[in-house]
């Protein structure tokens, strides 16, 4: 549950916040917000990536559609990377890393804060 | 353990974060490029799609009204000149800010900022050319003379300048991105920088080439082969003109002792072959509706984006519209409601080359007659991108900057040629284009181009009260008959320019009997004119078929203009190929391929449409063929230019037999008729590969014009293959990287009909539809209506913008 509402909170602050602030401002974001719900690890960084990434992904194909531009192609041409669509892949992949690795490092930096129990019993 | 993970993890994040924002080699930083919100996806967007009903604009003094058509083509409504263009520099920049930039960057030698390295060759021989030194010269002499235009050049740079403020990484263009970096603020002195790298692009000069020539042929075969004026010429200003002034006398040396070196240089860069326009204009007797009509066409590198940019400009007292250079005021070619007026380059020797003799290694001082002259440095720090600036020092003596020396292109200390170039001189061609565009009538028009230097052009004129006219226009060096054709002795103070031809002596004509006023870049005159002036560049068929056209004319209509526009008779070929047919004989006739390729060229109809093979036969044959011709001049180490195939063509049909066509390393002795035939073996080979691996021949598949990008790597936001016809030496010049930059034709009747276009889209966005949408039009022979707006007509607008 934590890791849901993790990823929709992490999207909506991508499209807020990145609309008026570059990439790595978005990343601290990100990394603070995950700080904030607590999930864990796994969920920490699959929610930072998939808020980020699948935003990325939306927006491009977002304005794919409401664009008809040819310049996805014209870009994957001069990068040498074919058409448009690996473009909206690569942008996806890209915007997923980059909010993965955010979600991560908010969590742990979390976890640094966390008092671990000292009356417990390990045998 | 805790603090070991969080530090790993965000150490791998912020290396993750870096190295994506970082370029590698030739690859840009990728996350700001992909990033949808800021990178390459937001330049998808169309300017109809961001448009704004309001934007601040500083410094107006009134709110400016910005309508655009379904074209993207503004029309700007001010309430005064400096709003104006203050105004035409916002939008200009809103629409084109990397090319305006970029084009002066090439013309100040910075592209090595941009790009790296691989420049540095490029920049040195820009800034050796001293084109920023000649646009600061401009500027210094705004400065002190026309202040008034200077601060009207201050106020475009000003729009600009807002605009590039408020740029937004998002909407910055895609280039920027790319080749990651940004604009950098516009001043006076680029909108200068810009007119000097027209003078760059349209001038070229043959001296080192003809000095070499000189001494392999000798003076009177290099006459013979290089005739001042061929025989078929149907100059500029028609032969029937008196010269009804008194000429200023130039005295020719009694003795001329030129260097003899051989100048195993390599040539300055030369304009690019099929540079040229069209232009012409009709008198109302000779149209339909008794208005006269004019039509220009200037012919230029195929770039996207365009070089043009449509515009109206109107102010309360006037409305002026269409093509603008951006980056520059004003209408470059265009009308208004008095008149109209259309450019073509008038190609003429305004570039010297002298050898300056310097005193010692140091350079410091260099031999002028009896005495030592000073020379100045001017060192130049030429930024590289990923590398330490190079610097280069460039000596400039009182001719110009020397340009070829040991360090540069030079292999002896004693090689070092100075340039003296008109565009070293302060002028003022901006106040020129100012001018025109308020021009009510001839006077108006005359007294505009009085300043207006370089690069030389002829100007054609029409105005609604019925006038037609045409002058060549620039600063012309008052030369003796054969100066400035070959590399001079700087040391030598007989040698110099003896001052400039006055403007009112220039070539010029209103009015001629003919009815017609026209030009395509040929002689400017006949032999009565009374002053020298030399090119080895002048077209020789488009103006006797465009001269041969409208002197045949008669109830011409805007459509016939059109027409004449995309006219793609191959003169040459009508000249040529019967030659050449006959001179084949029977060669080769038993082959059936061979056979097949002559039948074709003897049915075709001397048309260059997209669909035919006979222009591509002819193309390939004779290019072959005058090749061969001039296979051994060729092959001098020292360059060489060769006859024009005008003069070929000509040899070919008078004399077949002449010494010329032997060549010395065959046997025997050899005639037009063996060059003709290894012209035609080498078109069996080209052909049986082409079949072979590209199937179809037809003239348009062949040629494949294309229409490239600024940015020659950038394939992708280029257009290949555009299915048109045309091609070098027609009317519709349009070959494979060169043509019809913009046509415009215009009826100056009570109101004024005007149609243009051009091989691009208003937009700089190679993501916006607007960037190609023009493309399709121009390549079938199609226009836009040009006509001019209202501020209150709103009929098909795309959107308006309110700037205040």
């Amino acid at each position: 549950m934590r890791f849901i509402f993790l990823t929709l909170l992490t999207a909506i602050l991508v499209i807020f916040l990145n609309a008026v602030a570059p990439y790595w401002m978005v990343m601290i974001g990100i990394a603070f917000l995950t700080a904030l719900l607590s999930p864990n690890g796994i969920g920490g960084f699959m929610g930072g990536g998939l808020g980020m990434g699948l935003t990325w992904l939306g927006q491009c194909i977002y304005l794919e559609v409401i664009t008809g531009s040819s310049l996805p192609d014209y870009m994957g041409k001069l990068m040498g990377v074919g058409t448009g669509i690996t473009l909206v892949a690569a942008t996806g992949l890209m915007g997923f890393l980059l909010g993965a690795f955010s979600g991560w490092t908010g969590v742990l930096f979390r976890k640094m804060f966390l008092r671990e129990p000292e009356d417990l019993y390990r045998g | 353990m805790k603090y070991f993970s969080f530090f790993l993890i965000l150490a791998i994040t912020t290396v993750l974060a870096i190295a994506v924002s970082m370029p590698f080699g030739q690859i840009p930083p990728l996350a700001p490029l992909l990033d949808p919100y800021h990178g390459f996806w937001q330049n998808t967007i169309s300017e109809d799609q961001l448009a704004a009903a309001e934007i601040d604009l500083d410094n107006l003094s009134a709110a400016v009204e910005v309508i655009y058509d379904q074209n993207l083509i503004p029309h700007i409504f001010a309430e005064n000149e400096e709003d104006l263009y203050r105004a035409q520099g916002y939008v200009t920049a809103q629409h084109r800010l990397w090319q305006m930039e970029f084009q002066t960057m090439a013309a100040a030698g910075r592209i090595s900022e941009i790009v790296g390295p691989v420049a540095i060759e490029l920049d040195r021989m820009t800034r050796r050319k001293g084109l920023a030194y000649g646009a600061e010269l401009g500027l210094k002499h705004l400065q002190e003379k026309d202040p008034e235009t200077l601060a009207l050049i201050e106020a475009y740079s000003d729009g600009v300048n807002q605009y590039i403020t408020e740029l937004k990484d998002a909407k910055l263009p895609v280039e920027y991105k790319i080749l990651n970096y940004r604009p950098e603020p516009w001043t006076a002195f680029k909108s200068l920088l810009l007119l000097k790298y027209m003078s760059d692009m349209l001038v070229g000069d043959r001296d080192l080439e003809f000095t070499n020539l000189r001494q392999i042929l000798g003076v009177a075969k290099l006459n013979k082969l290089f005739p001042d004026f061929p025989t078929a010429m149907d100059p500029i200003i028609e032969s029937e003109r008196i010269w009804d002034f008194v000429p200023i006398t130039v005295i020719k040396p009694d003795s001329i002792s030129y260097p003899d070196d051989s100048l195993i240089l390599k040539p300055l860069t030369q304009p690019e072959k099929g540079t040229g326009s069209n232009n012409w204009a009709v008198a109302g007797r000779k149209t339909k509706n008794g208005n006269p009509i004019l039509a220009n066409d200037p012919h230029l590198s195929l770039n996207l984006p365009s070089l043009w940019f449509a515009m109206q400009l109107s102010t309360p007292t006037n409305s002026v519209k269409g093509a603008t250079l951006p980056g520059a005021l004003g209408i470059i070619s265009g009308f208004n409601r008095d008149i109209a007026w259309g450019v073509t380059n008038a190609t003429r020797d305004t570039r010297d080359w002298y050898k300056i003799t310097f005193k010692d290694a140091s350079r410091t001082s260099y031999k002028y007659g009896a005495e030592w002259k000073q020379a100045d440095v001017r060192i130049e720090e030429i930024k590289v991108k990923g590398q330490p600036a190079f610097i280069d020092t460039v000596i400039y003596t009182h001719y110009g900057p020397v340009v070829y020396d040991q360090s540069f292109r030079g292999d002896r200390q004693d090689e070092n040629f100075a340039l003296k170039w008109t565009v070293h001189m302060g002028s003022n061609e901006q106040k020129t284009f100012l001018q025109m565009n308020k021009a009510k009538n001839h006077n108006d028009y005359n007294r505009a181009l009085d300043d207006y230097a370089a690069p030389a052009q002829n100007f054609v004129f029409a105005s609604k009260s019925g006038d037609i006219g045409m002058r060549v226009q620039g600063k012309f060096p008052l030369k003796w008959p054969g100066q400035g054709k070959f590399l001079m002795d700087g040391a030598d103070p007989r040698m110099e320019w003896q001052g400039f031809i006055p403007n009112d002596q220039n070539p010029n004509t209103l009015n001629p009997e003919r009815g017609f006023v026209s030009s395509a870049n040929q002689h400017p005159t006949d032999s009565t004119y009374p002053y020298y002036g030399f090119d080895n560049s002048y077209e020789h068929y488009r103006n006797r078929r465009l001269n041969g056209r409208l002197r045949e004319m008669e109830q011409i209509t805007v459509e016939d203009m059109m027409a004449l526009q995309f006219d793609d008779y191959n003169l040459q070929a009508s000249e040529a190929l019967p030659v050449l047919i006959q001179l084949l004989g029977t060669y080769k006739a038993e082959i059936p391929e061979a056979d097949k390729y002559l039948q074709e060229l003897k049915s075709w109809d001397l048309y260059a449409a997209p669909s035919q093979k006979g222009q591509t036969l002819y193309s390939i044959w004779s290019s072959e063929v005058f090749e061969s011709v001039w296979r051994e001049l060729q092959a001098n180490a020292a360059p060489v230019v060769r006859p024009t195939n005008f003069q070929t063509i000509e040899l070919m049909t008078n004399s077949p037999s002449d010494s010329t066509f032997d060549v010395v390393s065959i046997d025997g002795f050899e005639t037009a008729e063996y060059h003709v035939r290894v012209g035609f073996d080498s078109l069996l080979v080209a052909m049986t590969k082409w079949e072979a691996e590209e199937g179809d021949y037809s003239w348009a598949n062949y040629k494949k014009t294309s229409i490239q990008h600024l940015v020659p790597n950038f394939k992708s936001f280029s257009e290949s293959n555009v299915y048109t016809g045309g091609g070098s030496g027609m009317l519709n010049a349009t070959g494979s990287r060169h043509g019809a930059s913009w046509r415009m034709v215009v009826e100056l009747g009570p109101e004024v009909q005007a149609f243009g276009v051009y091989p691009g889209g208003q937009s700089g966005n190679p993501g916006s539809r607007f960037y190609n949408n023009l493309i399709p039009i121009w390549a079938k022979g199609e226009y836009l209506n040009f006509k001019l707006r209202g501020v209150q007509n709103q009929d098909d607008i795309l959107f308006q913008t309110t700037l205040k």
